[in-house]
């Protein structure tokens, strides 16, 4: 039963608000792991969908399903130590929403009819709202209220986009219950002026909820506000999901023969959003929002890269991979040191390597992984991305990227090395602890391990996530 | 023959109605209200008095009565009660009926700035800004009606074979400028919310203000044209209501004037629950007539032909 | 024989018109609740769009009572308690949103009668008219200030986006897919009335220029 993939943390969510509080710390843990052996079940393709109409397990949903689902299970351990030493306020609020969010998240993975998928998007925002709420301050206020309003418009115009799409459905008058399955096997068919309308749409609504500039405006502020876990979830799992949705539509297009359409569309977000994402990290003076701005940037590599096709499919698939560990690895470190210094001013933050040595180690390599550099897997993707884009003739948008990519590296690097070397006072509040940095460490661990040697099964779930849109040489 | 009778039962029940609105206004109050004819009293009891005139005005305010109520009287002229033809008809009929009306302020608003009194002049501003405001709703329904009839005459709309009725082709359009063509309505004749009848205070005042010196049986005629103008509005809309196919031309007449109660009860209902906007807020008002009759002609060069 | 579908899609046109040009925020929610039921009611005048099963039923009842009364409800709710009833300094003022909005009607018309998009016989209209809502909607959030207008923008959007989900399209055999669409919307009205409320607590406002602290 794959429903019960998202079935799961549902049931859950709703025991940890009834629970006291600290069973509801252990009932996250308990879930994550719950989840990550469905997960793997589903994986395996031992769970049969009982909705067969609404849900199934495509390989990139499965793909982005795992990540969420490992990453998730890091983030439940840190949370452990995090939910008592910051002290919420509304910790079972906390604890519930953030299993309803992977619910919801799950759900997406596993949506198989355009309109399911939408409302599980849809929902992400809702039940993610309060965990950006949880310190309830004005700040914190102000950017629940931007990301819940924004984005809600944006995935309303994503509605209107897959209405759009099942416009064009119905003009061949076929009456057969919806689903991407059908829609790809009938693409050719499909009336293009819909589709391309539709597609605009889809774009500009999941791309509002992915952080394609120029609709990214609520993301630096809610992930700068939100707690270090929920800000860690929301850059490593909940972008993804909403790629998912860009790239489900992005295979119909690719299957109707307007592929060099939407290709192009998904390049030129992609590259204002990496530009955008390079100006304002150079310019940045919280490490919060630096990450959140690095995130944009990455989401727009990602776009890129399924923009160029061909090779650049798989880097952008690595790429979705490597990102999601290495930034939410780097989102924990930046909890931990938001827990000992009390502040995300960059010029407030000094002498890490003194202070604390073990969150430098992380931070600083997360950092490298972040930056593209070799061992970390995103050296590759890039690489790879860099390589498809040059074969399909790309030039200008091939300087553009690179500029880009030089620019966030010496952005993000002037302020890494700027809090880890400089001298200062020693950090106030609390220490470090190994429940707060093994996390970090194993997301680090995770993203070097599949750079060096990446199972056979994960290599073919890419290549068969992308070979709906002709694979490497499409 | 037909023709006649409506227009003398016209000209003859018009004063009867706003007896009608009065009634509505102290149903709201839970109170018993005037007698339905109290409008003949008033005008009666204006015509035995004799006028008085400011030592201080000329002609032109003895001549600002009775051209406006010549000005209310002469639309009627035109008009097709219950689809009967109307006593004179040509192309363009429409246009020289809004303009006749026009005139017929005008002459008002001379005789009120005749009299060099400043609450007149206040008025006569308030007067003149809000009516070219809704004389825009008007001509924007006259398009309308021309692209959905091709003719620009009162009998040709509302003649057999057309269909400018809520039930005809163009329906939905119709209930565009049916309220559209209520709120012109309300600005035209002064009543809630843009301008209250019944206020006492000249600074509030828009219509009645110009019309203070004015006494005695000019007064009794600036009131007949009143009636007659918001008789003519109101008939306006019972047409676009129905269109009036009965058989007998007798019953549709009857049937006419009965519908035309509904209009006055509406205006009634209005005063009784709602305030007058602030003077500031009638433009927004009036400019929403027009927008909504726009909207309709908008429609027609899309699907609604 | 009157055309009703014509009729309610012109009312909705009035419903947007009026919406542009009112002040008073109880006014503006009645006007909602009116929209919502119209849109409502829409699906059942379409040909071959009748009440076929049970799960129809329940569904339109389901959408009538939350579109026009449940979400109405919630939101003079959130008037009353955030004791705010005029908008009275908008970023565009009245009278040039009331133009806005025939400016939007006219290049819906324009964008329907020119793009030649292939539609079902007599739904041009649907389309016009659910451009417009959508366009107000957007517009609606743009340029007013209140968290409270700017909620019923979206509810605006999403009426217009649904005019033509449910209108224009047919499939109509997964109700429970529809459902779980106005689940997500009564959800996220009601998420955020939530936060409107704590921003009424914190800044003793529910304007939303007070909410410029986050820049960078």
């Amino acid at each position: 039963m794959l429903e019960l993939i998202f079935l799961l943390p549902f049931a859950a969510g709703i025991a940890a608000f009834i629970l006291p509080t600290v069973l509801g710390r252990v009932l996250l843990l308990a879930t994550a792991i719950g989840h990550l052996t469905l997960g793997v079940l589903g994986w395996t393709g031992r769970l049969t969908p009982l909705f067969e109409h609404f849900f199934g397990a495509s390989p990139e949903g499965l793909l982005i399903l795992m990540v969420t689902s490992f990453i998730f299970t890091c983030i439940a351990i840190y949370a452990f130590s995090y939910a008592k030493e910051s002290e919420l306020g509304a910790e079972r609020v906390f604890s519930g929403c953030m299993l309803f969010f992977l619910g919801t998240m799950s759900m997406v993975t596993v949506a198989e009819h355009p309109i399911v998928l939408w409302i599980a998007i849809e929902a992400t925002t809702l039940v993610s709202a309060p965990l950006i709420y949880v310190h309830r301050s004005q700040r914190a206020l102000e950017a629940t209220w931007k990301y819940v309003l924004i984005c809600s418009v944006g995935i309303a115009l994503a509605l209107l986009g897959s209405f759009f799409v099942t416009l064009a459905l119905d003009m061949v008058e076929l009456h057969e219950p919806l689903s991407f399955a059908l829609l790809n096997s009938l693409a050719t068919q499909l009336d293009p002026i819909w589709l391309k309308v539709g597609f605009s749409f889809i774009v500009i609504g999941f791309g509002t909820k992915m952080g394609l500039a120029p609709m990214h405006t609520w993301l630096p502020d809610a992930h700068s506000e939100a707690p270090s876990p929920a800000s860690a979830l929301l850059s490593g799992a909940l972008l993804n999901c909403a790629f998912l949705g860009i790239y489900k539509a992005h295979i119909l297009m690719v299957n109707a023969g307007l592929g060099e359409f939407s290709g192009n569309l998904l390049v030129v977000f992609g590259l204002a959003s990496m530009v955008v994402g390079g100006i304002f990290i150079y310019k940045q003076s919280d490490y919060k929002r630096m990450l959140a701005y690095s995130s944009i940037e990455n989401m727009g590599i990602i776009a890129v890269g399924v923009g160029v096709g061909g090779v650049g499919l798989y880097g952008a698939f690595i790429h979705l991979i490597h990102h999601s560990l290495i930034k939410s690895s780097l989102f924990l470190s930046a909890g931990n040191i938001l827990l000992a210094f009390g502040t995300k001013r960059v010029e407030q933050v000094q002498g890490l390597i003194r202070s604390m040595p073990k969150t430098f180690v992380s931070f600083l390599a997360g950092f490298v992984g972040i930056a593209g550099l070799p061992p970390f897997g995103l050296f590759v993707s890039e690489f790879l991305i860099i390589v498809a884009a040059v074969r399909g003739h790309w030039y200008l948008s091939v300087a553009i990227f690179v500029l880009a990519l030089v620019l966030v590296v010496a952005g993000a690097g002037r302020v890494v090395m700027g809090m880890s070397f400089n001298e200062g006072d020693a950090p106030s509040g609390t220490g470090e602890k190994f429940v707060r940095l093994a996390p970090a460490y194993v997301l680090l661990l995770a993203s070097v391990t599949l750079c060096v040697w990446m199972p056979e099964s994960i290599y073919t779930t890419i290549l068969h996530s992308i070979q709906a849109i002709g694979g490497f040489h499409g | 023959m037909a023709s006649f009778l409506s227009l003398l039962l016209a000209l003859a029940a018009a004063p009867l109605y706003p007896g009608i609105i009065l009634k509505v206004k102290a149903f709201f109050a839970g109170k018993k209200g005037p007698p339905l004819l109290i409008k003949y009293y008033t005008l009666w009891k204006l015509l035995q008095k004799g006028s008085v005139y400011s030592t201080s005005t000329t002609f032109v305010f003895k001549l600002g009565p009775v051209v406006s109520f010549a000005a209310a009287v002469l639309p009627l002229l035109f008009f097709p009660f219950a689809g009967n033809a109307s006593l004179f008809s040509f192309h363009g009929d429409v246009v020289l009926m809004l303009y006749v009306m026009g005139m017929g302020r005008f002459f008002t608003v001379v005789a009120a700035l005749d009299t060099a009194s400043p609450f007149e002049g206040m008025g006569c501003a308030r007067e003149v800004f809000f009516s070219t405001l809704a004389e825009l709703t008007l001509f924007a329904i006259l398009i309308l009606f021309y692209r959905l009839s091709g003719s620009l005459s009162m009998s040709s709309f509302f003649s057999e074979g057309n269909t400018l009725t809520l039930a005809g082709a163009s329906g939905a359009l119709i209930v565009l400028v049916i309220v559209a063509l209520f709120m012109v309505l309300l600005t035209e004749n002064s009543r809630v919310p843009v301008d209250d009848p019944a206020t006492h205070l000249e600074l509030t005042m828009i219509h009645e203000v110009m019309i203070l010196d004015h006494s005695g049986p000019d007064l009794a005629l600036i009131e007949l044209g009143a009636f007659y103008k918001l008789f003519f509005y109101a008939a306006f809309i019972i047409q676009l209501l129905c269109p009036f196919s009965l058989p007998l031309s007798l019953l549709n007449i009857i049937f006419f004037f009965i519908l035309l109660a509904l209009v006055y009860t509406a205006v009634g209902v209005i005063e009784s629950i709602m305030a007058r906007f602030k003077m500031n807020l009638v433009p927004k008002f009036i400019l929403t007539s027009f927008v909504l009759g726009f909207f309709a002609v908008i429609l027609t060069m899309g699907v609604l032909q | 024989m009157i055309n009703f579908l014509e009729v309610i899609l012109v009312l909705i046109l009035l419903t947007v018109l009026l919406s542009l040009g009112s002040t008073r925020l109880v006014a503006l929610v009645r006007i909602m609740a009116l929209q919502g039921v119209l849109v409502s009611l829409t699906p059942l005048l379409l040909k071959g769009h009748g009440l076929a099963s049970l799960g129809a039923v329940a569904f339109y009842v389901a959408m009538l009572a939350i579109k026009g009364v449940l979400i109405p409800a919630m939101l003079i709710r959130a008037v009353k308690s955030v004791s705010i009833q005029r908008e009275i300094e908008p970023f565009v003022g009245y009278h040039a949103s009331i133009l806005m909005g025939l400016i939007f009607l006219l290049s819906a018309v324009f964008m329907t009668n020119s793009l030649h998009l292939s539609l079902p016989e007599g739904r041009a209209l649907i389309l016009i008219c659910a451009v417009t809502t959508m366009a107000t909607g957007l517009f609606l959030m743009l340029a007013r200030k209140k968290a409270i207008t700017q909620v019923i923008g979206y509810l605006m959007l999403e009426n217009g986006i649904y005019l033509i989900g449910n209108a224009l399209s047919q499939h109509h055999s997964l109700y429970i897919v529809e459902f779980g669409v106005l689940l997500d919307l009564l959800v996220a009205v009601m998420v955020m009335g939530i936060i409107l409320t704590n921003i009424n607590h914190a800044f003793d406002d529910v304007d939303t220029t007070l909410l410029g602290q986050l820049k960078d």
